[in-house]
């Protein structure tokens, strides 16, 4: 009896063997992926336990955490003392959610006209032009919005070429949050568009064929037939979509805001940034601020994952 | 050629479906172009804009009602930037990460989704979760800062090439494309006694050259327009690469929009610096567009 457990046991370790031979090229392969991940994604995950701590970079994360630690206190200072974060947790909630909504239908009105466009060299040629814009940092963003909007900006004097009043666009926050939707559909519609445009390319021509003959007009072929047929794809994007929310942009925002409308347009990823690396508070508050958007965005990707398999979509997980 | 071309485009709809050729280009069709027209310009007149500041006298900037075109042209703008030592000092450091940082994160993040494109082997799903995973929870900005200093990267030009090494959607768009590819081509290999080194390098490196061209050209703009790890880890001026150096010009001249007096720059200096640093890809952009396309059309329909 107890040999052949022996044996078995031999014979598993000599096919484990046997297996890692087999693959000892693609282990190769893989471990630098896996010293990589480890290093730059897992360490930091470990380092999320600075939130629970009062965190001196001298002692390391053992040290703080055995020395300083300080419970939920990170936690409780952030949701009950401070009104600052309670703002920047609204205001990136209204962005993240206003820049999925409106990202989502610009590029599928975009890819719209672009399929129905008949003319086929200014197809392309619009096609190169609106998709370039995707490619720009927000720092060269920042470059244009500033000369367009700007006090001396060309758009206020085009406004009091046409008797209107100047506009403080970047010092109003009203103003500046719509500058913010708008500069992203300037810059990533055109290349969203493109996935459904490939879609719409997909859908079989028999069904526009067959919906010709029964003498349906254009708007009806795009309301019953190409809307449905990008669905999936539609839906896919959103839930991929969901999990940033809470991210709401940090290249954008960062480049294009100022003092003055911190009230309107801070993040919290830039907030996390300010405090931690300008206001030189504890980096515990900071990692505790990055955790609590870390859980939130997790817990959000697998809930709509969840209903999205229940409305009966392809999910992502 | 129309062939060669029809192989490197994704099929994108020349034409749109279900409006038969011979149909009238009628009213709907003006609506449609007029709309995309008014499109095209509001994507180009920012450029303009950039252009017209860039080539008008900083008097002429100054006061004029309304500049839409050039006034007292003058290339001055031009003429400092191009005897900027900083922008070239930032463009070295471009290169650099242009040049190396696209060849490290291109040789990683192939063989990495290579070695996930085959089929079963020992400890792929273990790696393969551990990769998924980062994708949904991460640390967060503060302990990744304290990684960096502790790795003693900081201030190094490192910081902005090492912790690159694999994108994990490219990494996944590799792999898709590697799986995509007909697997009697590894088996045939091996039956002509080609080794596991041979397969990949001399039949899946030569056939995925569409897609690692699509990969390194996103690698590339990535490098060309970094300037997020140099702002956080880099403080030595001479290690801040090109976009570093245009928006640290670019915030001197939005911080004096209260203030004119503290202006360091003209503004025809920084439309020119951003002209500098985006020429270059509005040249190559109009022959790349068809791989950048095929990339995400790719990544969509497999990913």
């Amino acid at each position: 009896m107890e040999l052949t457990t022996i044996a078995q046991r031999q014979s598993k370790w000599h096919n484990l063997g046997k297996q890692i031979n087999k693959s000892r090229f693609l282990i190769a392969m893989i471990i630098p992926a896996v010293v990589f991940y480890f290093i730059f994604c897992y360490i930091p995950m470990y380092g999320v336990l600075m939130a629970f701590t009062k965190y001196y970079p001298k002692l390391g994360i053992w040290g703080s955490l055995t020395q300083h630690f300080v419970g939920f206190d990170n936690f409780s200072l952030i949701f009950n003392s401070d009104p600052t974060f309670l703002n920047v947790l609204r205001n990136t909630v209204l962005i993240g959610f206003g820049k999925i909504i409106i990202s989502f239908v610009s590029s599928i009105v975009v890819a719209l006209l672009i399929n129905d466009l008949r003319m086929r060299r200014f197809k392309k040629t619009a096609q190169i032009i609106v998709t370039f814009p995707h490619f720009l940092s927000w720092v060269v963003l920042a470059g244009f919005i500033n000369a367009l909007f700007s006090r001396t900006g060309v758009i206020d004097d085009i406004i009091v070429a046409l008797g209107g009043n100047r506009i403080n666009f970047l010092s109003n926050g009203n103003f500046f949050l719509a500058l913010i939707f708008s500069s992203d559909v300037w810059k990533e519609a055109g290349w969203s568009s493109i996935i459904y445009l490939a879609t719409m390319a997909g859908i079989s021509p028999e069904l526009y064929e067959a919906a010709d003959i029964d003498g349906a007009t254009r708007f009806q072929k795009t309301w019953h037939i190409t809307l449905p047929g990008i669905k999936p794809t539609a839906v896919l994007l959103l839930i991929l979509s969901v999990g940033g929310i809470l991210s709401a942009g940090f290249d954008q925002i960062f480049n294009l805001y100022n003092p003055l409308v911190y009230d309107n347009v801070d993040i919290l990823d830039t907030y996390i940034y300010r405090q931690t690396f300008q206001e030189m508070i504890n980096p515990g508050i900071g990692t505790a601020i990055g955790l609590f958007k870390s859980l939130v965005s997790f817990v959000l990707v697998v809930v709509v994952d969840r209903v999205a398999k229940l409305c009966g979509e392809r999910g992502i997980i | 050629m129309e062939k060669k071309e029809r192989h490197c485009l994704p099929k994108l709809p020349l034409r749109p479906h279900g409006t038969s050729n011979n149909q009238r280009f009628g009213g709907l069709d003006i609506f449609i172009f007029i709309i995309l027209l008014l499109y095209v310009i509001a994507v180009i007149f920012p450029f303009y804009n950039a252009f017209v500041i860039s080539i008008s006298s900083e008097s002429a900037y100054y006061n004029s009602d309304l500049l839409l075109w050039p006034q007292d042209i003058t290339f001055e703008a031009y003429q400092s930037v191009f005897t900027n030592s900083a922008m070239w000092k930032g463009l070295g450091i471009t290169m650099v990460l242009l040049i190396f940082g696209t060849a490290y994160q291109l040789f990683f993040t192939v063989i990495t989704g290579y070695a996930m494109s085959r089929e079963k082997w020992f400890g792929k799903n273990f790696v393969m979760n551990m990769i998924l995973v980062t994708m949904f929870f991460g640390g967060g900005l503060v302990p990744y800062y304290y990684l960096i200093k502790d790795l003693g990267l900081y201030n190094t030009i490192w910081v902005m090439i090492i912790p690159g090494a694999i994108d994990t959607f490219n990494m996944l768009l590799m792999r898709n494309y590697f799986a995509s590819l007909p697997k009697e081509l590894e088996e045939s290999a091996r039956i002509d006694g080609a080794n596991d080194v041979q397969i990949f390098v001399k039949v899946y490196l030569p056939l995925s050259l569409p897609m690692l061209a699509t990969v390194g050209l996103f690698f590339a703009v990535g490098n060309w327009n970094s300037w997020y790890n140099g702002m956080l880890f880099v403080e030595n001026s001479d290690l801040k690469p090109l976009q570093l150096v245009l928006r640290e010009m670019i915030a001197s001249i939005s911080s004096s929009v209260e203030s004119p007096t503290s202006k360091t720059y003209s503004e025809g200096l920084v439309m020119a610096s951003i002209f500098f640093t985006i020429v270059p890809m509005m040249c190559f952009y109009p022959f790349l567009q068809k791989f950048f396309v095929k990339g995400i059309v790719v990544g969509a329909i497999k990913g």
